[in-house]
C-alpha cells in the first residue's frame, strides 16, 4: 500500500497525540497517587496533633500546680528567692572576682574533697540527710531510726505489711529493705 | 481484521472438515495437502472447477465447510469482542479511579484540628480548660444488624470481660443491660487503652465513640474564675459560672475558636494564692476564704480565689454551695480596712493637712451608745499612729469632721455603691446606705461597718489608692498596653503618695507587721469585723480581711484576703483578728508571687517614710 506524505503526516501527529494522551494519563494518575500520599500524611498529622495534645493534657494535669506544691513541701523544699541573692546588674557580678584591695592577698581557698571509700561501690554519692523544708534542720524519722536495727525490714513487714515497704515514703528505710543489708545506711542513687 | 479473516478460518476450517472429507471423498479425488498452504487456492478452484459434472455430494460438502468456517469466524470474532469489551472497561474503569476516584470524604487540616470550644489560657498561655477528644463505651445493639442477638457471647460473659477492664463496674447490672437489648451508655468517659481493651473483647455491639469534652488540667485551681460547662439539650457545650459563661460565644463561634481565650490570670500566682489561702484557712480553721490580686496600673486580675472550692471536672451536688465566689459575690462588712480610704478622702479634701496633729482618742458617744477603741494607746493619737493601731475614734472623728457627703462622694466614686466591675456573671450587690447619711452612718462607714461590699470592691479601692490616685475598673482579660482604660481620678497624686508612706507604716510599725515580707516594701492595712448576721452583730464570729499593695516605693499589685470566721488556733496564737491570720498569709505569699511578678526584693529600697517616722517613733 503507498502511503502518502500527507497520510504519513497525520498519522504522526495521532501518533503524537496518542502519546500525549498516554503521558497525561499517567501524569493525572501520578497526580492522584501523590494527593492521597498527601491526604494520608494529613490523616497522620490530624492524628499526631491529637496525641500531642492528649499527652500535653495529661502532662499539665499530673504537673498541676497544686501537685507540684504538694511535692515541693514534701520532697523539695524550694524556696522564693531572698534579697540578698539577687546581683544588681554586671557591676555587682564582676565585683565579686574582683581583689578587695590594691596588694590585698588573694582569698584563701579550701577544696573539698570526698572521703575515700564512700560511695565508689555503687558510684553513687552518700545520701544527704533529710532536712526539715521548714526549718531547715535535719529530722530524725523514727521508723529511719527503727531500720537502722538489725531486724528492721522484718519488723515493719510484720507490723505494716509489704505493700507498705514499696510505699513507704521514707527512702533509707525502704532502700534497706530491699536491698537486705542491715546495718548498712546507703541508700539508693538520689 | 478481513484481510486476516481468511488465514484464520483456514487453519481453524481445515482443522474442523479434512477428517470427514478423507472420509467421505471417492477414489480418485485428491484431498488437499495439508499444512504446506495449497488449501486457499485449492478452496476457491474447487467450485470452479475443470470437471464440470460435479456429484452433488460434492457441492453440499463444500458449502458445508464454509458454513462451517463462517460460524467459526463469528464465534472467535464474538469471543474476541467480549474480551475486548472486558479490557475496555477494566481501562475505563482504572482511569476513572485514577481520575475522578472516590477519594475519601477529605477534611481540612484546620477543620480536623479545630476544637469543638475554644481554648481558655492564662497570661502566659498556660491552657487552663481545653476542648479533649475523649470516648465513652456504648452498647449499640443494632451494630450487627442481623436480626439476631445482639452479642456474640452471653451477656453475662461479655459483663464478665468488662468487669475485668473496669474493676469498679457493677456487673450484675451490666449484664441486665446488655441482655434488655436496649442502646445505652455503659461507661460515659473511658481512657483510650480502656478503650483498646473494649475493642478487643471483640463485640461489635460495644462502640466506643469519639466525644468532645471540656478538661480542666489544673484541676480546681481558680474554679470560680473559670467556671464549668454542661452539655446542653442540643447537645453542645454550654459555660456555666465563671468565665465560660462569660466567653460562651466567643469559644463556641467557628471563626475565633480556634485561638485561646487569653486571661488575665497568671496560674502560677494563682497557684501560690490559693496554696497559701488554704494552709491559712486550715491552720484558723475558718469556714471559708477569699483572695485576689490585682495590677494597680491596669486593673487586670492576676490572681483570684474563693475557698471552698469545686472541681469542674466533675461537678458534683455537693459542689453547688461551693461554687458561691467570695470575692465578687459575697458583700460583708470590711472593717477597718475602710479606715486607710477614709484618712485618704479627708487628706484629698484637706480635712487633714497636718499629719502630725493629736486627734482625740477616747471613747466617741452618739447617743445612747458607746464605741471605743480595740486596744487602748492614749488618749490622743496622730493619724499614723490611728492608722497602726486600727483606732476607731480617731478615724470616727476624722470621718465626722470630713462629713457625709465628702465620704459619700469618694466612696461612689470608687463604686463601692454598685455591683463590683469585673466580666464575671455572678456579681453581688453592696449594702449602700441609702437617702442621707445620719451622723452616725457617717462615723460607721468611716470605720468599715454599717456598708458591706465586696473583697473585690476593696482590692479596686485600694489599687486607686496607690497607684496615682486613678481608678479602673477590674477586668479578667488580658489587656494589651493600649487598651488599658483611662480610669477616673479619685484622689489627688500627692493624697496617694501620703497614703503608700502610712500603709507602708502599718506594716512596719502596727497591725501589719506579720505582712511585712523581708525585701519586698509590703504596705497594708487589716480588718476585723463582727460578723452581722439579721442585723446583729456576732461577738465570736469575725471577718477577718488584710488589704495590702506591694512594693511601696512604686506599687505593682494589691493583694486582698478575706478569713471567714478564723478561729483562735495554736497557729494564730489564740487570736482571731487579721493581725494573727489573714496578715500571716500575705506575708507568706508576696515573696513566693513577687520574683514571678517581676517585682525583685531589695533591702536597700523602701518608700521614704523619714518625715513620718519620728511621728510614730516618739510615741515608744
Amino acid at each position: 500500500m503507498m502511503v502518502t506524505h500527507s497520510r504519513m503526516r497525520s498519522l504522526g501527529w495521532a501518533a503524537v497525540l496518542m502519546l500525549c494522551l498516554g503521558l497525561f494519563v499517567l501524569l493525572s494518575l501520578r497526580v492522584h497517587a501523590v494527593r492521597s500520599e498527601v491526604l494520608l500524611a494529613e490523616r497522620q498529622i490530624i492524628r499526631l496533633e491529637r496525641e500531642t495534645r492528649r499527652l500535653e493534657t495529661e502532662f499539665q494535669a499530673r504537673a498541676n500546680q497544686r501537685q507540684l506544691a504538694e511535692w515541693n513541701r514534701v520532697e523539695f523544699g524550694y524556696e522564693a528567692p531572698r534579697a540578698d541573692q539577687y546581683l544588681d546588674g554586671e557591676r555587682q557580678l564582676a565585683s565579686l572576682g574582683q581583689p578587695r584591695g590594691p596588694d590585698a592577698p588573694a582569698p584563701i581557698r579550701v577544696a573539698r574533697a570526698e572521703p575515700a571509700g564512700e560511695g565508689a561501690g555503687a558510684g553513687a554519692a552518700r545520701p544527704r540527710t533529710m532536712v526539715s523544708p521548714l526549718t531547715g534542720k535535719p529530722v530524725t524519722l523514727a521508723s529511719a531510726a527503727a531500720a537502722a536495727s538489725a531486724d528492721a525490714p522484718s519488723r515493719f513487714a510484720e507490723a505494716f505489711g509489704d505493700f507498705l515497704i514499696e510505699a513507704s515514703p521514707i527512702r533509707p528505710a525502704r532502700a534497706q529493705v530491699q536491698a537486705g543489708a542491715p546495718g548498712d545506711a546507703k541508700g539508693s542513687a538520689q | 481484521m478481513n484481510v486476516q479473516a481468511p488465514g484464520l478460518g483456514r487453519g481453524f476450517g481445515s482443522g474442523i472438515g479434512e477428517a470427514g472429507l478423507q472420509r467421505q471423498l471417492p477414489l480418485g479425488f485428491e484431498p488437499a495437502k495439508r499444512g504446506a498452504g495449497p488449501a486457499p487456492k485449492a478452496l476457491p478452484a474447487s467450485p470452479q472447477g475443470p470437471q464440470p459434472a460435479q456429484p452433488t455430494g460434492r457441492v453440499q460438502l463444500v458449502s458445508l465447510r464454509q458454513e462451517l468456517l463462517l460460524t467459526a469466524r463469528v464465534r472467535l470474532l464474538v469471543i474476541a469482542l467480549l474480551f475486548a469489551a472486558l479490557a475496555g472497561v477494566a481501562l475505563a474503569r482504572l482511569g476513572w479511579l485514577g481520575l475522578a476516584g472516590e477519594s475519601p470524604a477529605r477534611t481540612s487540616l484546620d477543620a480536623a484540628l479545630l476544637p469543638d470550644r475554644g481554648e481558655i489560657t492564662d497570661r502566659n498561655g498556660v491552657p487552663l480548660a481545653r476542648a479533649f477528644d475523649a470516648y465513652a463505651l456504648w452498647f449499640n445493639p443494632r451494630a450487627m444488624d442481623d436480626g439476631g442477638s445482639p452479642l456474640i457471647r452471653t451477656p453475662q460473659e461479655v459483663a464478665a470481660g468488662l468487669k475485668a477492664i473496669f474493676p469498679e463496674m457493677n456487673e450484675a447490672a451490666t449484664a441486665r443491660m446488655l441482655a434488655s437489648g436496649k442502646p445505652s451508655y455503659l461507661r460515659r468517659r473511658i481512657l483510650p487503652e480502656e478503650a483498646n481493651a473494649v475493642f478487643d473483647l471483640g463485640e461489635i455491639a460495644l462502640e466506643t465513640p469519639r466525644e468532645q469534652d471540656r478538661h480542666y488540667p489544673q484541676g480546681k485551681l481558680a474554679a470560680h474564675v473559670l467556671g464549668y460547662v454542661v452539655e446542653e439539650e442540643d447537645g453542645t457545650l454550654g459555660g456555666r459560672v465563671g468565665m465560660e459563661q462569660v466567653l460562651d460565644d466567643r469559644l463556641a463561634d467557628t471563626a475565633s475558636r480556634a485561638d485561646p481565650a487569653a486571661l488575665s490570670i497568671d496560674l502560677r500566682v494563682q497557684g501560690a494564692l490559693e496554696d497559701e489561702m488554704r494552709s491559712g484557712m486550715l491552720a484558723t480553721d475558718a469556714l471559708g476564704a477569699a483572695g485576689v490580686v490585682l495590677d494597680v496600673d491596669t486593673g487586670e486580675v492576676v490572681a483570684l480565689a474563693s475557698l471552698p472550692d469545686f472541681d469542674p471536672n466533675r461537678i458534683a451536688r455537693e459542689d453547688v454551695p461551693n461554687m458561691l465566689n467570695r470575692v465578687t459575690n459575697q458583700v460583708s462588712e470590711l472593717g477597718s480596712t475602710f479606715k486607710p480610704l477614709t484618712v485618704a478622702a479627708a487628706i484629698d479634701a484637706g480635712v487633714i493637712r497636718d499629719l502630725s496633729r493629736d486627734w482625740d482618742a477616747t471613747p466617741v458617744e452618739i447617743g445612747r451608745r458607746r464605741l471605743s477603741d480595740y486596744s487602748d494607746k492614749g488618749d490622743t493619737l496622730n493619724i499614723p499612729q490611728a492608722l497602726a493601731y486600727s483606732s476607731n475614734t480617731v478615724t470616727m472623728r476624722v470621718a465626722d469632721k470630713l462629713g457625709p457627703e465628702r465620704l459619700k462622694r469618694v466612696l461612689m466614686d470608687l463604686h463601692m455603691h454598685e455591683r463590683p466591675t469585673i466580666e464575671l456573671p455572678a456579681r453581688a450587690l453592696p449594702f449602700w446606705p441609702k437617702g442621707e447619711w445620719s451622723r452616725i452612718r457617717t462615723l460607721t462607714v468611716g470605720y468599715g461597718h454599717g456598708i458591706a461590699v465586696t473583697p473585690l470592691h476593696l482590692a479596686t479601692a485600694y489599687a486607686a489608692m496607690v497607684n496615682g490616685g486613678v481608678w479602673r475598673p477590674a477586668t479578667l482579660h488580658k489587656l494589651d498596653a493600649g487598651n488599658v482604660p483611662r480610669g477616673k481620678r479619685v484622689f489627688k497624686a500627692s493624697t496617694s503618695a501620703r497614703m503608700r508612706q502610712l500603709l507602708r507604716m502599718i506594716a512596719l510599725y502596727g497591725t501589719g507587721r506579720s505582712a511585712d515580707a523581708e525585701g519586698y516594701r509590703v504596705g497594708g492595712k487589716t480588718g476585723s469585723a463582727e460578723k452581722n448576721s439579721g442585723g446583729r452583730y456576732s461577738k465570736t464570729k469575725l471577718i477577718s480581711t488584710f488589704a495590702a499593695a506591694f512594693p511601696m516605693d512604686r506599687p505593682r499589685y494589691v493583694v486582698v484576703v478575706v478569713l471567714d470566721e478564723p478561729r483562735g488556733t495554736i497557729a494564730s496564737s489564740y487570736q482571731r483578728t487579721a493581725a494573727w491570720n489573714a496578715a500571716p498569709i500575705v506575708g507568706r505569699l508576696v515573696p513566693r508571687i513577687g520574683p514571678m511578678l517581676g517585682v525583685r526584693p531589695d533591702d536597700n529600697r523602701d518608700v521614704d517614710i523619714s518625715d513620718l517616722r519620728y511621728l510614730m517613733e516618739k510615741a515608744r
